[in-house]
């Protein structure tokens, strides 16, 4: 593990003297990468899955363990045999006949005391015809292979009210399957982004750069030479070029070059492991600190109107202030990397760097509080100085509604063309949904079941490659020829059009955990788009919309 | 309410089978799909092979293990055996789910065993509680399929190359395919080896995340990170504090100790951020782990053993890696054998040392060197001993050998060779000098 991921837990939990208590042990190898604001989050969060299937299962068991605050299973469906045969959360010796939620809840809530869980046995045609109002009391609603038409009023329904939560769509069929998560905004602060925020030693503070500059590098005593970190040897460095360029720093590859060569030169002898991280590092010196593209995306999207509902747009809109001013930089991170150093001259560093992040902060704070005034915003300060600490990694995610994708066929055909396997594999598995509830209705009729999975004669519910191949072929428009990626797809579908692999659902419960922990700790950056699946050639994708 | 019954089908006994059992598996594996190879056998035969006559070993009970068991058993798996050297721990809970906390304590194996045939009626699960390197050939000889769950390096290194000796290449039987799944907080990999036919374990030793280690000198008089005033406590005070008493990282007044040390040590240094659980984290080397990602990983690699075993897709060619942090971001390739691959490979690897190196720090090159990393490695020539660490006696006949220059040992181009007592091969050097 990464020790800066650590340095994140510790700053979380700095009250621990003794042995953690037994929720705290229980749960270590997780905080580890959420901490406790991460666990928190996800121990107030209710999640809704609709379908008690070997995939809806799966997925939920990755979220019990973890600890998940409650969870529902809304399914009218008594256990089949075959239901007991993939399923992991269905027993053997009692579950045949009785209600697939309440059986499943059952089994899954002995894996965690601490999570509640609930069975709705109502149909979940009968719950949508109430409205938002149930589905508003969730965190998140996760729908598994589920009718087209109700997933269509499901997606309608949690789009039209912002209060409602975020929905992720899964679909799967033998070997292939995807899901798509629908949102209207996903702010991420806490991106535990891999690359580190700035030195800044191209723009260095005062405090450095005085510190820099009082460097007696000639007669300076071979020991504390030798334990000059490299940050403050290019910030010196790179005034003593610029008072020999004009002023300029390095800027074509000779120059650069040259830069390097200076630095070199400065190293008494090849012992001096401080003078070669310098060399290593020398392109930081040279590289000019600006604001990553992350977070000029985020200006670029920033609303005309401020509103007192998103207050992460108020915070982004601050921090776009900060960055108007000199020196044109987010504001300076308090971390810094171990480097070669001696202890006294490394903490020394340390707490300037501390001493003038504190004061950005402050300066930072103050743009928050001006806006916020202005807006009609109340900001908490941990939030502020949340937002301060991760400024150089954050994300804010404009999501789409669930069938975007499939009502533009110009960006069908675009997309065919440039991912041709997830196209492909998208189109097969929504052709194979629009079969199967077309079919099943008629089914239903003569036979009294609804459900597309119903088993009472199965080998009756299965497409030929022709059926979805007209189906595919109508979503994209005559005259678009259907490729290999097309027939393979489709032939994959049409050979498992009902089944749940139990390895595919584990994958997939898998995969779609990861992006509910991600969606409810508003922590790592969730998809935007479809994820897209085959498990023949053992490959993800993901494609927008 | 009635217990699905045992059944017969097709006259064949499957214990603990119902009619309907297999809906969902019985799809892929009544006919093919596009890409299926044309051998495959569709329909009884391909089951009867899956349910009545493979047999898989999964090594590792733990966060992996534990899907691969359940995933196994429910693709149609009913043969299983399983090795795990451990006892279950409180931390395991958190995701290995055939764990509850009145198990704690008790054989991970066993335990795991024990729930999956109960959920799984008719799955034969063979526990054995103990080392991989317990076992002997005939032991593995017996598989028609292997499948690594574990954390270890060693571990994995060690059967991988059990498994490429076992191959004789008269005999098709005794080539079993190795599928290694690992994790690491959001990310993961997964993959197929053939022993000797494709890349090895051994062959992408210098894919692993390089292990942080932190030089004696800055622990001992430049401490700048909590994590070195940890290393401090751990590495130079408990043997200089404690003698020979043995360090256990599972004990929590061990930790205590160590945690006490440490933090008075970055007192003294003005370092801050010295806790406990990063003292726990630092000493027992932990490494993040969840629920969801080792069920990416388990189920990637019970669906290639699927796939394997029934032929009703092509199998992964060989490797899968999987990025959960930013979106979801996965790469499939083939990963390269390598011809001077010690394990699977034949020829010598290639070594060019300064003249002015002694034994001492060929040695020390060798444990770091990340296409390498040999503990504790014993060194000779096809005429000489140079060093060996066992037995006691050899170890101090060939110990003032360290001192001396590589160069005065072994020729230019000429062959050394490494072996340890932890893995099962010899590392063939070519060393030339510069
Ligand atoms: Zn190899």
């Amino acid at each position: 593990m990464s020790f800066s991921e650590s340095q994140d837990l510790e700053t979380a939990t700095t009250a621990i003297q003794s042995q953690p208590d037994n929720k705290t042990r229980r749960y270590d190898r997780q905080l580890r990468l959420w901490a406790a604001s991460g666990q928190s989050a996800l121990e107030r969060a209710r999640v809704l899955v609709i379908s008690a299937s070997a995939l809806s299962t799966s997925l939920l068991k990755n979220l019990v363990l973890p600890g998940v605050g409650h969870f529902t299973i809304l399914d009218h469906h008594a256990t089949r045999p075959s239901d007991i045969g993939n399923n992991f959360f269905l027993d053997p010796d009692a579950s045949l006949g009785r209600n697939r939620a309440e059986e499943a809840v059952r089994l899954l809530g002995e894996l965690n005391d601490g999570v509640e869980g609930h069975a709705d046995t109502r149909d979940i045609a009968d719950v949508l015809a109430l409205g938002a109002e149930y589905f508003s009391g969730f965190t998140l609603v996760i729908a598994v292979n589920l009718d087209p038409s109700l997933v269509e009023q499901l997606s309608t329904l949690l789009w039209q009210d912002a209060a409602c939560p975020p929905l992720i769509v899964v679909r799967s069929a033998g070997f292939i399957a995807e899901f798509f998560v629908q949102f209207h905004e996903h702010d991420v602060i806490e991106s535990h982004s891999e690359t580190a925020p700035s030195l800044r030693i191209d723009k260095p503070f005062p405090e450095l750069l005085d510190h820099a500059l009082q460097l007696d590098l000639e007669h300076m005593d071979p020991t504390d030479h030798g334990h000059i970190p490299y940050v403050v040897i290019l910030v010196r460095a790179l005034e003593d070029w610029k008072r020999e360029h004009g002023g300029s720093p390095p800027t074509t590859t000779a120059d650069k070059r040259a830069f390097k060569d200076a630095v070199s030169a400065l190293q008494r002898h090849q012992d001096e492991e401080n003078f070669s991280e310098a060399v290593a590092n020398a392109y930081r010196a040279y590289t000019t600190t600006g604001v990553p593209s992350n977070v000029q995306a985020l200006f670029d999207a920033l609303p005309d109107q401020l509103s007192p509902a998103r207050p992460f747009a108020t915070l982004v809109a601050a921090l776009q202030e900060f960055t108007k001013q000199p020196p044109y930089a987010l504001p300076l991170s308090a971390t810094l990397p171990d480097m070669k150093s001696d202890t006294e001259s490394y903490v020394a560093l340390q707490k300037m760097y501390g001493r003038r992040a504190e004061k950005e902060r402050g300066v930072f704070r103050e743009l928050v509080n001006k806006l916020s005034a202005e807006t009609g915003s109340v900001i908490a300060r941990d939030v502020v100085d949340l937002f301060c600490k991760n400024a150089h990694g954050l994300f804010g995610l404009q999501g789409k509604r669930w069938g975007d994708l499939d009502t533009s066929r110009e960006r069908l055909v675009e997309l065919l063309a440039a991912s041709p396997r997830e196209t492909a594999t998208h189109l097969a598995l929504s052709a194979l949904s629009t079969w199967l509830a077309r079919h099943s209705v008629a089914h239903a009729q003569s036979n009294g079941s609804a459900h597309p999975n119903s088993q009472t004669s199965n080998t009756e519910l299965r497409p030929t490659e022709e059926d979805l191949l007209a189906l595919v072929q109508g979503a994209l428009g005559d005259g678009v020829e259907l490729g290999k990626e097309v027939q393979d797809a489709v032939g994959e579908a049409a050979r498992a059009p009902t089944a749940d692999l139990p390895n595919v659902a584990a994958f997939m419960g898998g995969l779609v955990a990861q992006e509910a922990i991600k969606m409810i700790t508003k922590q790592y950056v969730p998809i935007n788009g479809h994820c897209v699946i085959d498990l023949v050639d053992t490959w993800t994708g993901v494609i927008n919309a | 309410m009635a217990a699905v019954d045992v059944q017969r089908v097709n006259g064949t006994s499957h214990v603990g089978d119902w009619p309907d059992r297999y809906y969902h598996v019985d799809q892929v594996l009544d006919r093919p799909g596009p890409r299926t190879d044309p051998s495959f056998m569709a329909g009884d035969g391909v089951k009867d092979f899956l349910r009545n006559q493979c047999k898989i070993l999964v090594i590792g009970a733990g966060g992996l293990g534990c899907e691969i068991l359940a995933d196994l058993a429910l693709s149609g798996f009913k043969d299983i055996h399983v090795i795990d050297m451990d006892t279950i721990d409180i931390s395991n809970l958190n995701r290995q789910f055939l764990f509850r906390p009145k198990d704690v304590g008790k054989p991970k194996a066993t335990v795991a065993a024990e729930y999956v045939m109960k959920r799984v009626p008719g799955t034969k699960v063979t526990p054995y509680y103990g080392k991989i390197q317990d076992k002997d050939d005939d032991y593995y000889m017996q598989f028609n399929l292997v499948i690594c769950g574990l954390d270890s390096v060693e571990a994995r290194r060690w059967i991988n190359a059990t498994l490429v000796n076992l191959v004789d290449p008269e005999n098709p039987e005794s080539l079993k395919p190795l599928i290694d799944g690992g994790t690491e907080g959001f990310k993961g990999q997964a993959r197929v080896i053939l022993p000797t036919v494709t890349s090895c374990y051994e062959c992408s030793l210098d894919m692993l995340n390089k292990p942080t280690a932190f030089p004696i000198c800055t622990i001992a008089n430049t401490p700048r990170l909590p994590e070195h005033c940890i290393e401090w406590a751990s590495v130079l005070e408990w043997p200089r504090v404690q003698g020979d008493k043995k360090m256990d990282t599972d004990d929590p007044e061990h930790i205590q100790w160590l945690y006490n040390i440490a933090s008075a040590r970055a007192k003294e240094f003005k370092i801050e951020g010295v806790t406990w659980q990063l003292t726990q984290g630092v000493v027992k080397n932990i490494i993040p782990a969840i629920a969801s990602t080792n069920a990416i990983i388990a189920a990637s690699c019970c669906n290639e053993a699927f796939k394997i075993a029934t032929s009703s897709a092509a199998y992964l060619n060989n490797y899968f890696m999987l990025i959960g942090t930013d979106g979801v971001y996965s790469y499939t390739f083939e990963h390269e054998k390598r011809s001077d691959c010690p394990v699977c490979g034949g020829e010598s690897l290639e070594v060019s040392v300064p003249r002015s190196w002694t034994v001492e720090r060929l040695i020390e090159m060798l444990v770091e060197k990340q296409d390498i990393q040999i503990k504790k490695p014993s060194l000779s020539t096809a005429t000489a001993q140079i060093y060996f660490q066992a037995p006691k006696q050899l170890e101090e006949v060939t110990r003032p050998n360290l001192e001396k220059l590589v160069s005065d040992l072994v020729p230019d181009g000429g062959d050394i060779t490494v072996t340890a007592s932890s893995l099962p091969f010899s590392l063939s050097l070519r060393i030339t000098y510069v």
